[in-house]
């Protein structure tokens, strides 16, 4: 034998045995399959599980309180919420558990998804006497809702299920009816949010099962959807975890918020606000972060240049999800397309930060673009919270109402000179 | 001292649980060998558990009927009073499986159990404590993540957490788990 065949041969046995002893500490790299449909299925938990870093042991995503907020305590916490002069903020709607994206039907009924629970809400009723329904339940994870042309459309991970008629069948709406599920059901970074543009596209973001891999690009992408029939375009790549997008009412084109990776630090790298100016741009994720920070584990045969740089750095850890360009009447001219974007807030911080409303004023070119908090208060201590903004919404007054899945209930910031 | 507006009242919280006792004591009720032991299970763990039962996220013949008896408030205390608790001390008999009990704490460690359930798998939060609780429980739970049986909470990591592992795993898991005092 050879000296290179016995070489081999050890190997060969060493990775056998790293394979049988379930490696705890065992040397040597892990190997996956990942062509299988199975391991998109199951994809490997190290892959969330395995990049705590020693300076940020211990830090975990943390759960909401499982009943809401008692409304005593929202009450205080809304009388300490900072905002700009002559705006106000005042309990739209209470006993939503884990609310997340809000729609608007055309009848005035507010849809809201949820997090925590399989829950659709629908809020209806006449001012400071909103009744909560659960229209749709036992689904596993349906934050994404969206309203077009009378139906009502619900993103829950691998499905995108149509309700006809929504409004109209408030109370039996049925099973819905399936119209696109070509995407893999782990739950991880699987949860969605739907925006449809007026040409009748949905769009719909795809994120990774892990915090910083070398995904698919089938799993890294905003997609856009054709609810009628299936077929679908890839419109952003190199995107991690986007639950927040809204269409431009100036240009018609998709901007979209995003997390970035953790476990690098507090303060590294920033959340994102992105804008698609041509179809199938790639962001950077996994290669580069914030537009400027290579990845320390792949960014090797990459430059940040060869990716599309984010319009605005949100901040470290800051959360951003659901987002609207400003559309209403009721503030002040200069706030007319403006960007309001929800942040849900840290975990992987040592002293957490957003958990706000902001504001981001930029031109349709994504020029210009400067930002500012315009409603904060929601933090508690260092690592805690009164509450968690995770979307926006103008509503027909041009007031603007914030879903809070932390508290359980929906807010309404209104201006009055 | 009035309790601020709002707080749990540790004291509603045991007599709510009182009928309780008779499938989660600690002590060998003959039903109970499937229902976990719940003294000192962290307060958001227990609340969060009993929503997902009466929404219906996780559905039981005996907890989903049982769970939408209660209120905001019951659950609140509910979950101030079993946090309250001292852990559960069963009786720690002789391991009769030493070679179990090894291959469960090498599992634990190679899956990275303690990411979420802390050193010593204590719980924390809406993640449930693991130490001392009983060895049918752990494996039931173990199984029905596997299966995708068990809805609600834990869903982004426990049925790919328990994926690649084999029943024989499962049951190491829970032989170890069960006897960590």
């Amino acid at each position: 034998m050879s000296s290179l065949s016995k070489r081999l041969t050890g190997v060969a046995v060493v990775a056998l045995a790293a394979a049988l002893a379930a490696p705890a500490g065992a040397q040597g790299l892990k190997s996956y399959d990942s062509t299988k449909k199975e391991f998109w299925d199951h994809p490997p938990a190290d892959w969330f599980l395995g990049d705590e870093t020693e300076a940020q042991k211990g830090l975990t995503p943390k759960a909401p309180p499982a009943t809401g907020v008692p409304l005593e305590e929202i009450q205080a916490t809304l009388k300490n919420i900072k905002l700009p002069k002559g705006f106000h903020i005042s309990l739209w709607a209470a006993n939503i558990p884990s609310a997340r994206q809000m729609a608007w039907g055309d009848k005035g009924t507010l849809f809201v998804g949820a997090f925590g629970v399989g829950n659709v809400y629908a809020v209806s009723g006449a001012a400071g006497d909103k009744q909560v329904k659960v229209v749709i339940k036992g689904l596993k994870m349906p934050t994404g809702v969206a309203f077009y042309k009378g139906d009502l459309y619900v993103a829950d991970i691998d499905k995108i299920i149509k309700y006809e008629k929504a409004e109209a069948n408030i109370d039996n709406l049925g099973e819905g009816k399936v119209v696109y599920s070509d995407m893999p059901s782990y739950p991880a970074h699987g949860w969605k949010y739907l925006v449809f543009d007026k040409h009748g596209w949905v769009y719909v973001p795809l994120g990774p099962p892990c915090n910083e891999c070398l995904p698919p690009t089938s799993v890294s992408q905003i997609r856009r959807v054709n609810p009628e029939n299936g077929n679908a375009e890839i419109v952003a790549l190199g995107v991690r975890n986007s639950v927040g997008g809204d269409v431009d009412p100036r240009t018609g084109d998709y901007w979209f918020s995003e997390n970035a990776r953790d476990w690098m630090g507090d303060n590294v790298p920033s959340d994102k606000l992105n804008h698609i100016k041509k179809i199938g741009e790639h962001f950077g994720y996994p290669y580069c972060h914030q537009g400027n920070i290579p990845d320390p584990k792949y960014a090797m045969g990459h430059k940040c240049s060869e990716f599309t740089p984010p319009v605005v750095k949100l901040g470290y850890h800051v959360a951003p999800l659901g987002m609207k360009f400003y559309t209403g009447k009721q503030f002040p001219a200069e706030y007319h397309n403006n960007i309001f974007l929800a942040e849900h807030g840290s975990w992987n911080r040592h002293q957490y930060q957003g958990a706000r409303i902001v504001r981001i004023v930029v031109d349709p070119q994504g020029k210009n673009a400067k930002q500012e908090v315009f409603a904060s208060g929601w933090i508690k201590g260092k690592q805690d919270f009164h509450g968690r903004p995770a979307d926006v919404i103008v509503a027909k007054d041009g007031s603007l109402l914030v879903a809070d899945d932390w508290a359980g209930a929906i807010y309404q910031i209104s201006y009055k000179k | 001292m009035a309790a601020a507006a709002g707080a749990a009242d540790p004291a509603a919280g045991k007599a709510k649980y009182e009928p309780c006792l008779a499938c989660h004591g600690s002590g060998a009720a003959p039903q109970g060998e499937v229902a976990p032991i719940l003294d000192a299970q962290p307060d958001n763990f227990v609340q969060w558990q009993l929503v997902y039962f009466r929404t219906e996220t996780r559905l039981d013949a005996a907890m989903t009927p049982i769970s939408k008896l209660l209120s905001n408030e019951d659950i609140r205390n509910i979950g101030a009073y079993l946090a309250s608790l001292p852990p559960p001390k069963l009786e720690l008999g002789k391991d009769e499986r030493p070679e179990l009990s090894e291959a469960g704490e090498q599992l634990a460690k190679a899956n990275h159990c303690a990411s979420c359930h802390q050193e010593g798998y204590v719980g924390r939060d809406n993640i449930p404590r693991l130490a001392g609780q009983r060895e049918s429980y752990l494996l039931k739970s173990l199984r029905d993540f596997k299966s995708g049986k068990r809805r609600g909470g834990g869903v982004a990591a426990m049925p790919d957490a328990v994926y690649p592992l084999n029943d024989k795993g499962l049951q190491a898991l829970a032989h170890y788990l069960s006897r960590l005092r």
